[in-house]
């Protein structure tokens, strides 16, 4: 306590035309703790590492590290101080192996290392992240989550004593994030503060002495992380009451609404998404949505998928679920024609559909959300929903609009804007949009609610339901496996490229083995133990 | 000193000479700003479109000017092969395996022009290309006038395409995430291919009014190119709007530092102009290009 | 000569390190030297182009493959080279090596003046502006009547004799490649690299990105005007339409493509393809460009990591190389 803190942080504001993304925010990061940063999507929370490890240039306010102004220096001056951040959209230096990203932070620091020792802090740095089995792929060749991983070995690899984490613990499933805590306690030591932003609250929980809340750019709470999750504030304007509250005080009492996401009565819901759904066919239905048979795929030589047999109804919901790395993106992308099958058949509504392109697979009414956003930065957030309401007339482009507009409201706000210019939780809102604007038969979600807010996330996922109601068939991907269990008719567990289990929610969700794929060494569960179920 | 009829008469002339040079430039400016593709045949091009009005006139007599939309048709038609057989197969493969494959498009043109139609230099000779227009003091060529009009209205039209229509939208999302466009319906190979064919119908009509307005022949694609290249720098590049900007300040600016230096300063003044822009305009500018 | 030029793909395809390659480079250059002794002029000119090409396409090369920097400006620098070069030998008599120094130095100063306005352009539009410098010079040239005009300037002595012109331009290939190897077998490498890959997520993790491009691209530009400097006092007469012209960097840049971008072989392998096919089409000058561009579109189809990329594939060379 008595000494000066490691960075201090005084009266910093950032301007984005009329928006003020930061406004006016004090904070103290001491040697030898971890502070969190929690608050909605849009909240000001990725402006702020920005700001801090000098990508984005202050309006105003000053940064202070050992006593030292660096808020005037570009991002290369401050890493080379001892500041190291993530990214929340990994970028991974795409064409170079996953060594040699690291290699790129030791060589920038000390150019004249020893090359043993250099070799040594990697070997080491990639065993504690996990990533010792991919040291040699080039970056554009891990999936998301691994990037993730990078992002933290790369940035760990400056050897920072103020390390900057964005949403690391996004997308894990909970033997992940064990290990991703562990892992944050194993940086800390007397000489290092750690900032982390993140969605996942256990991972603040259990990491952070002290969190501080920003709602709209602004500090709305600061204090011992207990009392934080526990407060009545923060629960309405952030955690909502979806369990990831502390503890419940004020019962019954329905949170304030939000601005991210419309809150009303579930039946004014359904009238507002009627838009977004087509109307159930009268023909006698007789094809299933979507069937898959003995279906394996991958990219070049990698073999993900190992055969796959699956049928979808219509109107049904299913779950996939599995650890990371299983198989569940690659799936989706087969569905949608981004990679084509090596073998089997693809059967959307009882036709051949193997091979087919994407726009092609577009036009019979599946849509798909795909990993990562993937928004246009050059067309505004409007133009970003319509170009999925292909072939609609002007009238019913505007209907879907609408209703999409009246499930994130942010997006109308923000509607002229550049679609990049939002942050990662708006843009998620906005590809979710995107996704429905095409008033798709069959949607595939893979991994939505990965950095939504809590409360936005509870409100999804009731629009969720919503839609199935309305017979939309969807395929939902997602690592959080009550959300995804309660939503499903019909639930699959991938493991491997196959399906280690499948069956009703309920089922599944009893199964031990699915506690073991998730809670035990998700990446090492030997096949061996598993039967396979196809 | 020379009198003030002369200054202005050289002032709007290099005004109304710039919007036909944003013309020209206008089709590398999509296919840049859209495909990311550095169309270094694009003054083979605009040559494509001289030799067409040309013998267009000759062949049926008609003005070359009613015949434009004849040109543009025919010379965006020309672009279709060349986009699926020679740049399709490349997608994905960096944007210097596309801009190789259009300079070498760009010397076979420029060889079989020669074989076809000879070194000679030729021009579409209307009486329009020489007939002077005065207005009170200010005397300047008709065909200024005519292929003035002729650009702005087009380039306006292009500029609606691009940013107002849904071809647009999709033109616009195809540039940047292929991948993603396809699985939300855009048929992106097809979007290209338009968008190519439209650059090259630009570059048809643009070839015809330079063909009119000045000589040219066989090898002319090169200083075309580097002139379409200037405009499309100055205006902000893939820009659409810019690039009237950027051919209207190009001309005037070529015409002024013509009239003060010497006519051999034509050039120069506006490359180092363009040069100048880019040192110190302030990075909000060029942010728009970058994306 | 041309069997010890064909030899020394063994260069880059012995993998153990810098120090193999530097070994190799020093062995090309002793055994080259004598190549005068016994050669005729012929293929003297086909060396000495041979080496020239190999300069720039090396220096291309590095920007390119290593830091992202695709320039269609390699005209400026080998014209502005061409300038300072025979204007040194001229007015002030000076040695042909010191006078090549100078124009290196003057190469680099010219792309340090530059990139303020250049860095600001990333990607495509970096190379489209590039090529806006190397006309703006051929205009100042033309223009400018001190230079020559547009007729250019002449040598007034004898221009060297052709085997002392080839051992500069062999020792200039020389150390053109050793730098080369320097920056690519090294950990500048790795910096290179990730600036061309993202860089602002460079600048993150310590790189300076605008030092790091201004690194290479004043290298490459100092190498560019060494070779445009000995290949004026070759040619004995410049003119500015010839130095400056988009063909030079045109043709640099398919050299590199047809070899390999950023393969280490690529510049050298593609400097002796477009030597041998001027030689071979030579015999056919009405088509001889549309010949060219053909074979240009197949190859850049057909090869995508160029003629070296290809070799690698087959599984003898690939197995060395890898
Ligand atoms: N480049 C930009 N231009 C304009 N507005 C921006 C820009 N970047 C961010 N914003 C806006 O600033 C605000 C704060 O964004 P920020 O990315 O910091 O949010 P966040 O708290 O990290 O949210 P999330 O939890 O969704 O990641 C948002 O309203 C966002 O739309
Ligand atoms: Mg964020």
């Amino acid at each position: 306590m008595d000494r000066p803190p490691l960075l201090e942080v005084k009266g910093l504001v950032k301007r984005y035309g009329g928006l003020v993304a930061n406004d006016r925010i004090d904070m103290q990061l001491r040697a030898g703790t971890i502070t969190g940063v929690i608050g909605p999507n849009g909240a000001g929370k990725s402006t702020l590492i920005g700001l801090i490890g000098g990508a984005v240039v202050p309006s105003e306010g000053s940064i202070r590290l050992d006593g030292r102004d660096v808020s005037r220096l570009p991002a290369s001056e401050r890493a080379r101080a001892g500041v190291g951040r993530t990214y929340q959209i990994p970028r991974p230096f795409l064409d170079m192996s996953v060594e040699e990203n690291l290699e790129v932070a030791q060589y920038s620091i000390a150019p004249f290392i020893r090359a043993t020792v250099a070799r040594e802090e990697r070997r080491a740095l990639l065993a504690r992240t996990g990533l010792a089995d991919v040291a040699t792929l080039t970056g554009r060749a891990l999936p998301l989550l691994r990037r993730k991983r990078l992002e933290i070995a790369r940035a760990l690899a400056l050897k920072p004593r103020v390390v900057l984490l964005d949403e690391v613990g996004a997308g894990l499933v909970d033997s992940e994030i064990t290990e991703l805590i562990e892992l944050i306690h194993s940086i800390l030591d007397a000489r290092t503060a750690i900032l982390i932003v993140e969605h996942v609250i256990r991972v603040v929980r259990e990491c952070c002495s002290r969190t501080m809340v920003l709602n709209f750019g602004k500090t709305l709470i600061e204090g011992p992380t207990a009392d934080i999750l526990g407060n009545d504030q923060v629960a309405a304007v952030y955690l909502g009451t979806g369990g990831a509250r502390e503890s419940q005080t004020a019962d019954g009492t329905a949170p304030a609404a939000d601005s991210a996401i419309h809150v009303s009565a579930p039946e004014a819901e359904a009238q507002v998404l009627a838009p977004l759904t087509a109307p159930a066919s009268a023909e006698a239905a007789t094809a299933p949505a979507l069937q898959f048979s003995g279906i394996s795929a991958g990219y070049g030589q990698a073999r993900v998928l190992q055969g796959i047999d699956l049928t979808v109804e219509r109107g049904q919901a299913i779950a996939i679920l599995g650890a990371n790395g299983a198989g569940k993106t690659t799936l989706a992308r087969t569905i949608s024609g981004v990679i084509t099958p090596t073998a089997g058949a693809l059967l959307i509504d009882g036709q051949d559909v193997s091979g087919w392109q994407p726009h092609q697979i577009a036009a019979l009414g599946i849509a798909h959300c795909m990993e990562g956003r993937r928004i246009f930065p050059t067309l505004s957030v409007q133009e970003n929903l319509l170009i999925a309401a292909r072939g609609a007339d002007a009238l019913t482009a505007r209907e879907r609009l609408e209703a999409v507009y009246d499930l994130f409201p942010i997006l109308a706000e923000r509607k002229t804007q550049g679609g990049t210019s939002m942050s990662g939780g708006q843009q998620q809102m906005l590809a979710i949009g995107r996704a429905l604007m095409a008033r798709p038969r069959l949607v595939i979600f893979d991994e939505i609610s990965l950095g939504l807010a809590p409360i936005v996330m509870d409100k999804l996922y009731d629009a969720l339901a919503l839609l199935k109601k309305a017979r939309m068939t969807l395929i939902v991907i997602e690592q959080d496996v009550d959300r995804a269990l309660a939503l499903a008719d019909h639930a699959y567990v991938l493991e491997h490229g196959m399906f280690a289990l499948s069956g009703p929610p309920r089922q599944i969700a009893a199964d031990p083995r699915l506690r073991h794929i998730y809670i035990g060494g998700a990446e090492d569960a030997s096949m061996g133990e598993l039967t396979s179920i196809g | 000193m020379p009198d003030i009829g002369i200054i202005s008469s050289t002032i709007v002339a290099g005004v109304l000479l710039g919007g036909i040079l944003a013309l020209t430039a206008l089709g590398l400016s999509i296919v840049l700003g859209v495909m990311r593709l550095v169309n270094l045949a694009h003054g083979d091009f605009l040559v494509v479109g001289a030799y067409a009005g040309l013998f267009f006139l000759q062949f049926t007599g008609i003005d070359p000017l009613i015949g434009l939309p004849v040109v543009a048709v025919f010379v965006g038609m020309l672009a279709l092969p060349v986009y699926s057989f020679l740049l399709a197969p490349l997608a994905g493969r960096g944007a210097e395996a596309q801009m190789m494959t259009m300079f070498a498009v760009s010397i076979i043109l420029e060889n079989a022009f020669v074989l076809a139609f000879s070194a000679d230099t030729r021009s579409i000779a209307r009486d329009y290309a020489t007939v002077p227009l005065t207005l009170g003091p200010i005397t300047f060529p008709l065909i200024y006038l005519i292929g003035f009009a002729i650009s702005v209205t087009l380039i306006l039209a292009v500029h609606w395409l691009v940013s107002a229509t849904a071809f647009g939208r999709d033109l616009r999302a195809s540039a940047v995430d292929a991948q993603a466009a396809a699985t939300l319906g855009v048929d992106v190979k097809r979007v290209q291919m338009l968008t190519f064919a439209l650059g090259a119908a630009c570059a048809g009509v643009g070839g015809t009014l330079m063909g009119a307005a000045f000589q040219f022949g066989p090898s002319s694609g090169g200083a075309y190119l580097l002139n379409s290249l200037a405009v499309v720098v100055l205006g902000g590049l893939g820009n659409v709007i810019g690039t009237l900007i950027g051919g209207i300040a190009l001309g005037a600016l070529q015409s002024i530092g013509g009239l003060t230096l010497g006519d051999g300063y034509r050039d120069l003044v506006g490359m180092a102009l363009f040069l100048l822009v880019l040192a110190f305009r302030p990075d909000g500018f060029l942010a728009k290009g970058r994306t | 000569m041309s069997d010890a030029i064909v030899s020394s793909p063994r260069v880059g395809s012995a993998s153990t390190g810098g120090l193999v390659e530097v070994a190799v480079l020093v062995g090309a250059l002793g055994v080259l030297w004598f190549v005068p002794d016994f050669a005729g002029d012929y293929w003297l000119q086909l060396g000495f182009r041979t080496c020239v090409y190999l300069v720039l396409a090396q220096g291309w090369n590095l920007m390119a493959g290593s830091a992202g920097l695709v320039s269609l400006g390699t005209s400026s620098f080998i014209g502005l080279g061409a300038y300072a070069a025979l204007g040194l030998l001229n007015r002030v008599g000076a040695p042909l090596p010191l006078a090549l120094l100078i124009c290196a130095t003057a190469g680099g100063v010219l792309a340090a003046l530059v990139s303020p306005a250049l860095f600001r352009l990333r990607g495509l539009y970096f190379t489209v502006g590039t090529l806006a410098l190397a006309e703006l010079l051929r205009l100042l040239m033309v223009n400018v009547s001190a230079f020559g005009g547009a007729t250019g300037i002449i040598l007034q002595e004898d221009p060297p004799a052709l085997p002392v012109l080839f051992r500069y331009v062999l020792v200039l290939a020389f150390l053109a490649s050793l730098t080369i190897t320097l920056c690519t077998r090294t950990r500048v490498s790795v910096i290179l690299r990730a600036v061309r890959d993202d860089e602002d997520a460079a600048a993150q993790m310590g790189i300076r990105p605008y030092r790091v491009k201004l690194g290479a691209f004043v290298l490459a530009s100092a190498l560019a005007a060494m070779a445009g400097g000995i290949q004026a006092a070759k040619l004995g007469a410049i003119e500015p339409y010839g130095m400056f012209g988009l063909q030079w960097s045109i043709d640099v840049l398919s050299m590199v493509i047809i070899g390999g971008v950023g393969l280490r072989l690529g510049p050298l392998v593609g400097a002796l393809f477009v030597v041998a096919l001027g030689e071979a089409l030579a015999d056919y000058p009405e088509a001889h460009t549309a010949i060219a561009g053909v074979i240009l579109i197949v190859l850049i189809r057909f090869a995508p990591q160029g003629i070296v990329g290809l070799a690698v594939k087959l599984p003898l060379i690939g197995r060395v190389q890898a």
